[in-house]
């Protein structure tokens, strides 16, 4: 599929192409004290051009852009080698909740600082004895004067060693499982938050464990009706699974750095691995396209997070097998890669999502 | 195996159910436990003759000890110094063989530069991924025809921090050390060392599939052990299925082609096995603290040890 561009987005191309040129540098780790500075810095420079958030609405300092720009920046953007992104709980996941679910006052107050980096969201859904049965989760939300009193023990949150606020799930009842959970933001300095990072496979602390000891929530951060939580994350669900996350310019540009190294260290019994890597890089983007005419939402987000995770681990092997034993500057990705199967929901789950939502299999 | 054979390996085994902790070994200057080596020395898993003062273990015996070594991750000494006692054993130079494998037997690191693909090389360039090759006493080359033994006086030599902290390697400058010519160089070795490293990985992934097992019957999701949904419980039988066929070409591993397959079947059954553990614990296995990672870095590492797969696949396309 050959994109005919049109003049507006052609010109939005060209100046994002430009200014990406002009501005990105290599920056530390996001998951070190430092690199989480840098990234929040890096933030800052893309909104003051706008271009943090091109799809939203200006007033929240975004472009309007349509889906189409919105892939073009994708494209532009990783295939700069720009920095990864510390806001991308926030912006990808929030934000897109608060769309459809926030107020008028939550998307106006929360929206901007976010957009600026002012304010780097954390996810915290799952819990020690509540990961792919997240329905199974126990920490508690409890009625108190003009609010609620958190209480239990989030873990696997992304960027909360660092970041300044979160967004999760409180058991708040009546009911089991998928009913009486509330769908709530809190500050991760608040009074009762004790937030103990966690050192991932490459040493950095990415993710944390965090423990709520009656922290208080307003009524007004609350998300969507009380009680309807379930509801309200799964549509957040369907953008972490989604394409939001994981746009097809991450691995297009991925894969031709991947053919890059192949002319750099051909290896015949590597070829068709490399290939395979680019054909599966080109037949997302493909997908993705496809999503234009016909938004993916709901149980077909579980097809892209089964195609983009398990293509983002072989891309990432085969560029290892090439380098060999020291494998330089595609390590961190690699293992970065092993958890793209694990997180927003593990493939075990998005394959039964498919089985029983989209085939109407028997559960 | 022998009934001896069976005593070696849970020997081995007991010692490293008590003594052996990885984390702590490779936070050592050295990156290995001299305490387990000496007590391994001791037990006898090194190949050497008793006439050069060595336990009278063969190559089948050091095979049993390195399964139990990958087993536990267990940085050692053991295969840097089976390869540089059995290239100076098929010398056949009985002057070196008593005065240096005595040495050896009693747990001085020894180690071997080679050239993996077996081709000639000279002994003036640097040398990379030699095992122990920082660490060595006792340092032997071959420049493809003859083997060498190497002064360490005009020897310089770095550690070379790589993905898997388990295993010691080092770039070594060979040029300006005076050798000495020990006798001529054995080209099989390199089918030894194939076979040695196929069964540390298949220890490596026999107990990396036990340790998935045990979690997935411990940990509960949906009101039951996450080790009852067919989906894992599949995926772990196949694993199994892996590891089985894998130890058997470890065990075949005798002659080139073999020793060729073994290198290919078990590096890909380790990788494997080490990337499904992480996957099957989730996001425990993402943690520094799990030692998941461990093994899929110990994957890698030893894919590429020795040539990697995709080498060695080339060659077996040339020969069959």
């Amino acid at each position: 599929m050959d994109l005919d561009l049109d003049a507006s987005t052609l010109e939005f191309q060209a100046e994002v192409r430009s200014w990406l040129a002009a501005h990105v540098r290599p920056l530390s780790s996001m998951d070190t004290a430092q690199g989480f500075e840098e990234h929040r810095s890096w933030e800052r420079l893309l909104a003051s051009e706008r271009l943090s958030v091109v799809s939203w609405p200006s007033s929240y300092g975004g472009r309007e852009a349509s889906l189409l720009q919105w892939l073009v920046f994708e494209e532009e953007y990783h295939a700069s080698g720009a920095p990864g992104r510390v806001s991308q709980n926030g912006i990808f996941l929030l934000a897109p909740t608060l769309f459809a679910h926030g107020t008028d006052e939550q998307r106006a107050r929360i929206l901007p600082s976010m957009a600026r980096g002012d304010e780097v969201w954390a996810q915290a859904w799952s819990e020690p004895e509540a990961g792919s049965d997240l329905a199974s989760l126990r920490s508690t939300a409890v009625r108190c004067d003009g609010g609620w009193l958190l209480r239990g023990q989030k873990t696997w949150s992304s960027r909360a060693a660092f970041a300044d606020r979160a967004f999760g799930l409180f058991r708040t009842g009546p009911g089991e499982r998928h009913r009486g959970l509330t769908y709530l933001l809190f500050d991760l300095r608040a009074s009762g938050v004790t937030v103990r990072p966690i050192d991932q496979l490459d040493g950095e602390p990415g993710f944390a464990e965090i423990f709520l000891d009656d922290v208080f929530v307003p009524d007004r951060d609350v998300v969507g009706e009380v009680g309807d939580g379930w509801r309200v994350a799964m549509s957040t669900a369907g953008n972490e699974r989604g394409l939001t996350l994981r746009s097809p310019g991450r691995f297009t540009a991925a894969a031709s750095r991947l053919v890059e190294l192949y002319r750099k260290n051909p290896d015949p019994a590597l070829r068709d691995r490399v290939v395979d890597a680019w054909i599966g890089a080109q037949a997302y983007r493909l997908h993705t396209f496809g999503a234009l005419a016909q938004p993916l939402s709901g149980p077909a987000a579980s097809v892209t997070k089964v195609f983009w995770s398990e293509l983002d681990v072989a891309l990432h092997e085969t560029a290892l097998d090439l380098l060999g034993e020291v494998a330089p500057g595609w390590r961190d990705g690699w293992l970065f890669s092993l958890s793209g199967p694990i997180y927003a929901g593990t493939n075990e789950i998005q394959r039964n999502v498919i089985a029983e939502r989209l085939l109407g299999l028997p559960r | 195996m022998t009934p001896e054979q069976l005593a070696l390996r849970d020997a081995v085994r007991s010692l490293l159910d008590k003594h052996s902790d990885v984390r702590a070994a490779i936070e050592t200057p050295h990156g290995y436990d001299k305490a387990v080596w000496a007590r391994l020395c001791d037990i006898g898993v090194l190949p050497i003759p008793e006439q050069h003062g060595g336990s009278g273990a063969g190559l089948a015996e050091t095979r049993i000890a390195l399964e139990e070594l990958g087993r536990t991750l267990t940085p050692s000494p053991l295969l840097a110094s089976t390869l540089a006692a059995h290239a100076l054993l098929a010398t056949g130079n009985e002057e070196a063989c008593d005065r240096l494998l005595p040495r050896i037997a009693d747990g001085t690191v020894a180690t071997l530069v080679w050239p993996w693909d077996n081709g000639r090389t000279s002994l003036d360039g640097p040398a990379r991924y030699v095992l122990d090759g920082d660490l060595a006493e006792i340092l032997l080359a071959t420049d493809g025809t003859d083997l060498y033994e190497i002064d360490l006086a005009g020897v310089t030599r770095e550690h070379t921090p790589t993905m898997d902290q388990t295993r010691r390697l080092a770039v070594i400058h060979l040029a300006g050390a005076a050798a000495t010519r020990l006798g001529h160089w054995s080209p099989a070795i390199r089918d030894v060392a194939l076979s040695l490293l196929a069964a540390e990985q298949v220890g490596a992934a026999a107990r990396a599939l036990e340790l998935t097992v045990e979690y997935t019957k411990t940990r509960v999701q949906f009101g039951k052990p996450i080790g009852s949904f067919q989906a894992l419980k599949h995926r772990m039988a196949d694993l199994h299925v892996l590891v089985e066929t894998a130890r058997s070409a470890a065990l075949a591993a005798d002659d080139e082609v073999a020793a060729a397959v073994a290198k290919v079947y078990c590096s890909e059954a380790l990788f494997k096995v080490a990337s499904e553990m992480v996957q099957l614990h989730g996001g425990i296995a993402i943690t520094w603290e799990h030692d998941a990672h461990l093994y899929l870095k110990r994957a890698h590492g030893s894919g590429q040890l020795f040539g990697s797969p995709a080498v060695h696949l080339e060659r077996l396309r040339a020969k069959i």
